[in-house]
């Protein structure tokens, strides 16, 4: 995975978010997750380079990490690159494997689980899905891309977020960027239409609707 | 979010041992998983499964393919890759468009057409968080929608005393296009599949599963359409919605979410029979379809009439 780059850096600082990103925070919890994880609960095949800080506020995620009960199956995922091994519930949904258990906080949920919302959405074998309605154990040997993957993966459409202002209190934000990103792979210079009727499942109570039409349209190829 | 309440799990390899796995009893399948997660999320119904079958492991249920004079559907293809195929899009156009309507483009990529095909009814009585109405849909003996809110409900009257509403946005679609639906036991003609079931809408039985949906090839002036009423364009049910189809002077026409299964308009089919289609003809046979058409007391589902009339209307002019 590549590392953040320095334009990236000046950002987050100049925002106030300290050297520390969300993303950092997350890669950090995980790390310490595999730690924590050796009574099974979760193994972290490939290591990531967790960040000092990062693991030190770990501590009070990896008391949420439940462990795993004689029920749980094992899987194997590949989140934005990185490749897990983890033990999950059967009624375990996607969701929340991917935000409580890795620690991938881009994954929100807004309409508390009716699939009414595309918050959660993440990329899975290429397809933008509801991750809230996705069972964890029906994923194994899957590519996830998460918000955080596509800030690496399409730092243009990043920018072209926010340039064009597309976020107000951000929450549905993630999910919109993720749909972008998936439309993009497939439709590199989409039509209005077209960016209108894929982002169609992504709920925004702020109205910032117009703006990312703008956004994916910026970061498309054809302008 | 609220987290499911425990299941064990199967990941079926084949159609025999998801049907296997179902005879066992207190089971469900899933396969897009779009509904069903919701369903036991909120625990509308009174029993909850102790065993999820996962069908989506099965291999070889995922196709579109034009096979022996009609058009093949794997039961486990995914709404958007029926809605964007080529072929389903200029020869089985109704189907095409009907498949892009449903829910949101997450949905479309998660659902199946079998799936969407068995969907359950989305009245808000039977949806009901912590099965708060045990109506008649879920065994129990009541319909609360004959005294209560009503206003999205059958304009054709009950069936067995339930008066919701069958949701799918693909099943007039496949009725019109006169296909055939192919289960683990037989082969069901689309108009004779669906039915009041508790709980359900199929005529499946509890160890039945969809395998393929078929469709006789078009003649070569066969034309068909699709069209929906929805209060949210991007992401919701139908209202009301019509899919039409005509070829050799004949229509065939069917709405949904006006009853509790698709219903055909047998009597816009007449009415239409033979003529040339054009605003005025399919207006006429707008206005036949819903002359059975019935206002539950209190009138609050009045409005779904002239809506009803204008699809039919509107899939036959897409027709024209």
């Amino acid at each position: 995975m590549p590392d953040k780059t320095q334009k990236d850096k000046e950002e987050i600082s100049q925002e106030g978010l300290g050297p520390i990103s969300r993303r950092d925070f997350a890669i950090g919890s995980v790390a310490i997750l595999g730690v924590t994880g050796s009574d099974g609960a979760s193994k972290v095949l490939a290591q990531t380079p967790g960040k000092a800080a990062g693991q030190a506020l770990a501590d009070s995620r990896a008391i949420t990490a439940q462990p795993a009960s004689d029920s749980a199956r094992s899987i194997k995922l590949t989140v934005n690159g990185w490749k897990y091994e983890i033990k999950v519930e059967p009624e375990a949904v996607l969701r929340d494997v991917l935000r409580e258990q890795l620690g991938f906080l881009s994954v929100k949920d807004m309409c508390n689980g009716y699939g009414a919302c595309g918050s959660c959405t993440v990329i899975v074998n290429g397809r933008p899905v509801l991750s809230c309605m996705t069972l964890a154990c029906e994923c194994d040997g899957v590519t996830i891309e998460t918000a955080e993957g596509v800030a690496t993966a399409n730092p243009k459409l990043i920018d072209a977020y926010v340039l064009n202002h597309c976020m107000q209190c951000g929450y549905c934000t993630p999910g919109f960027v993720v749909t972008a990103k998936a439309l993009l792979d497939r439709n590199p210079m989409p039509k209005e239409t077209e960016i209108r009727e894929a982002l169609g499942g992504n709920i925004c109570r702020c109205g910032t609707y117009p703006q990312h039409i703008l956004a994916v349209q910026e970061a498309s190829s054809g302008k | 979010m609220k987290t499911l309440n425990k299941f064990a799990h199967i990941n079926a390899k084949s159609v025999e041992e998801a049907v296997a796995a179902l005879q066992k009893g207190k089971s469900a399948i899933n396969a897009g998983g779009t509904d069903l997660l919701g369903t036991l999320r909120f625990e509308i119904l009174p029993a909850y499964p102790d065993v999820l079958i996962n069908l989506k492991t099965i291999q070889g249920l995922e196709y579109i393919k034009e096979e022996g004079g009609m058009l093949k559907i794997g039961a486990l293809t995914k709404l958007h890759d029926i809605a964007g195929n080529p072929m389903v899009k200029s020869r089985y156009t109704a189907l095409a468009q009907a498949a892009s309507s449903v829910g949101s483009p997450h949905i479309r990529e998660m659902g199946t057409l079998g799936g969407n095909l068995c969907q359950m009814t989305r009245c808000w009585y039977f949806r009901k968080e912590d099965n708060r109405f045990f109506c008649l849909r879920k065994g129990g003996k009541t319909c609360y929608a004959m005294s209560g809110e009503n206003r999205y409900h059958s304009i054709f009257g009950a069936v067995k005393a339930c008066l919701a509403v069958n949701p799918s946005d693909t099943a007039p679609a496949v009725v019109a296009l006169d296909g055939k639906i192919k289960t683990s036991k037989r082969l069901i003609e689309a108009e004779k599949f669906w039915d009041m079931a508790v709980p359900g809408s199929t005529v499946l039985a509890l160890d039945e599963i969809v395998i393929e949906i078929q469709i006789p090839s078009p003649a070569p002036d066969a034309k068909s359409g699709f069209v929906k009423f929805a209060l949210r364009k991007s992401i919701d049910f139908p209202i009301v919605n019509c899919a039409a189809a005509t070829g050799k002077g004949n229509a065939r026409i069917c709405l949904n979410a006006v009853y509790n299964k698709p219903y055909r308009a047998i009597k816009a089919e007449e009415a239409i029979r033979g003529k040339k289609i054009d605003a005025d003809s399919a207006d006429a046979a707008g206005a036949a379809a819903v002359a059975d058409a019935r206002v539950l007391p209190g009138e609050k589902n009045k409005w779904k009439i002239p809506i009803a009339k204008a699809m039919v209307k509107r899939a036959l002019l897409a027709c024209a």
